[in-house]
């Protein structure tokens, strides 16, 4: 092994080997090319195992690299290589140091980085509550009703109250919250959209009553139904189904909305919602809780909020 | 100049919103704001919009900013210089002060009689005039808004891939590889692998070069999903991935992504 790694000298000692091919007769070539190779994995094993042993054993080595200089008489040769050695071992070592630091320092970028993601997951979450175009929309929609029909006015105040009451606690953080809460505040944004589209929205709501007791994040539900309103229905002329529905399977509560609008588009903006929703489930829950996006064999999309099924405790604030 | 050119001396206009309760609210109050104005259509978003200011040529077209497909402010560029624009919205979050200086008048939604009657007083006087094209305002609003055709080239965010039987879509974000395989493409999550049909070569031009690096003729990587690069015994660079056990080879085309500094 050390008689070989004279060969490649110190011309490559950074890059696997860069091409310095002079021109050999057809024969010897694909032999030289082998040896080359092989003196190129020789050479960084070396290169490795050097820089990964210790000073003490290095000198250890280089002990008994001098008695076998002895032994073959060929005392010079081998005093270069241990010289050598050492220059390399000191290059290397460094090498592998910086190696070291850097990676202590990705890891603490990384951990910085998963605090600040976590901080923004949630400072847009409670941005997200209320969309102002919704609520100015719908303002602007009772004020029109109040003129041409007043008992549809009242109806869509009241929707809009019942979504304030149930948006607004969630603002405040640390409140936990419900499955039944969550589908409460979209029961009541719908109830406006509908009025609002008119015949383009179609709702249907199937929660069995025994999983309103969940515990679900609060707001990612919803974002779930804007989002398909948003992106899959209202681009659509004649509207369209919009689903939401809760089962258990295995141990999992899965949440799902699907609507039968335009269909999910790969480059679209939209994204940001349910990459938070992502981001918030991975704090809240790790790799315990996933959002999936499929499309369903009827088109449309939807998206689904899979958790593990824990009843919230009793001790949950008065809506 | 060209005042004298229409037939009708009634002024007109068209009306565009999604929803059917906003068209009749802006339609009542210009109808008690300005009585001799005609309504000659209404459209539900900017396309139809566009389509009806062809057709119908009125002097006056109301678009609400945020319609599905086509918005207001793409429907105006589309418009530029053939109808006077007034942009009507629930929320003002596109500073209406850019508005001041051009031809264009904004209304929020609902618009009081008060402030109708100053947009009517105002069409009335700019209505004889070549309506303005806008194009600065219409330029900067595009930006604000984030339209289309204005932005920097969007990438790839979502791939759509077959995980058994089923169609999902799967976030860049997630992604950690894209390898291809005989016919197919797989793409590798941390949680799971599904296949798509477009080859590397198209996938590559689609993504985000800022995100994904190709390594090799048949592998792209998301390069925040590399742990590592180390070197194989034969001395080939490898890149070890964040919770994934497979190894990508580096081939030596794209050595250089990873030369040492």
């Amino acid at each position: 092994m050390t008689t070989e790694q004279r060969n490649p000298g110190t011309g490559n000692a950074a890059e696997g080997g860069p091409s310095d091919a002079n021109p050999e007769p057809m024969g010897t070539r694909q032999a030289l090319r082998q040896i080359r190779k092989g003196i190129v994995v020789m050479w960084w094993a070396f290169f490795d195992w050097l820089a990964a042993i210790s000073w003490k054993a290095l000198l250890l080595v280089s002990l008994l690299v001098l008695i076998l200089a002895g032994i073959l008489n060929r005392p010079n040769l081998f005093f270069f290589l241990i010289v050598v050695s050492f220059i390399i071992k000191i290059v290397a070592g460094g090498k592998r140091r910086a190696e070291q630091t850097a990676s202590e320092a990705t890891k603490r970028a990384e951990t910085e980085q998963f605090e600040r993601s976590v901080l923004e997951a949630r400072m847009e979450a409670l941005q997200a509550q209320i969309e102002p175009h919704f609520l100015f929309n719908t303002l602007a929609s009772i004020d029109q009703l109040i003129q041409t029909d007043p008992p549809r006015a009242s109806r869509m105040q009241q929707s809009l109250i019942r979504y304030l009451r149930s948006a607004i606690p969630q603002m405040r953080e640390g409140s936990r919250s419900t499955l039944g809460q969550q589908v409460d505040l979209s029961a009541a944004f719908l109830e406006i959209m509908v009025m609002r589209m008119e015949g383009r929205l179609q709702p249907v709501v199937s929660v069995p009553e025994g999983l309103k007791s969940a515990v679900f994040p609060p707001m990612m539900l919803q974002t779930l139904v804007e989002n398909a309103i948003k992106h899959g229905l209202e681009p659509k002329p004649e509207g369209g189904r919009l689903e939401i529905g809760a089962e258990v399977v295995d141990g999992q509560l899965a949440v799902h909305v699907l609507d039968t609008g335009v269909g999910f588009m790969p480059k679209g903006e939209g994204g940001v919602g349910l990459a938070n929703i992502r981001e918030r489930l991975k704090v809240l829950y790790g790799d315990r809780a996933e959002l999936i996006i499929s499309v369903p064999p009827a088109g449309g999309t939807c998206a689904t909020i899979k958790l593990p099924y824990n009843i919230a405790a009793a001790s949950t604030s008065p809506q | 100049m060209n005042a004298g050119t229409r037939a009708t001396p009634a002024p007109s206009a068209v009306v565009a919103d999604d929803e059917r309760l906003m068209r009749e609210q802006i339609i009542g109050r210009l109808k008690e704001a300005w009585p001799e104005l005609v309504i000659v259509g209404e459209a539900a978003n900017g396309r139809e919009a566009v389509a009806l200011v062809h057709s119908q040529e009125p002097d006056i077209a109301f678009l609400d900013i945020r319609m599905p497909g086509m918005d207001g402010i793409e429907a105006a560029r589309a418009l530029a210089g053939r109808v006077h624009v007034v942009f009507v919205t629930a929320y003002d979050e596109y500073a209406v002060s850019a508005f001041e200086q051009g031809a264009v008048d904004y209304l929020l939604k609902p618009p009081d009689p008060a402030r109708i009657a100053l947009t009517c007083e105002r069409l009335r006087a700019r209505i004889k005039e070549a309506p303005d094209p806008m194009n600065d305002l219409l330029a900067q609003l595009a930006q604000q808004l984030g339209s289309a055709g204005v932005g920097p080239r969007e990438y790839m965010r979502w791939v759509q891939a077959s995980v058994g039987a089923n169609l999902r879509m799967i976030p860049t974000s997630d992604i950690l590889f894209f390898r291809a395989e005989d016919k197919y493409t797989r793409v590798q999550t941390p949680r799971f692998e599904a296949l798509i049909r477009k080859p590397i070569k198209e996938l590559i031009e689609e993504l985000d070069p800022k995100e994904f690096w190709q390594i090799h003729r048949s592998t792209v990587v998301r390069v925040d999903a590399i742990e590592q690069v180390g070197r194989s015994l034969s001395g080939k660079q490898v890149v070890q991935l964040k919770g994934h056990d497979e190894k990508l080879e580096v081939s030596r085309t794209f050595n250089h992504l990873f030369r040492q500094m």
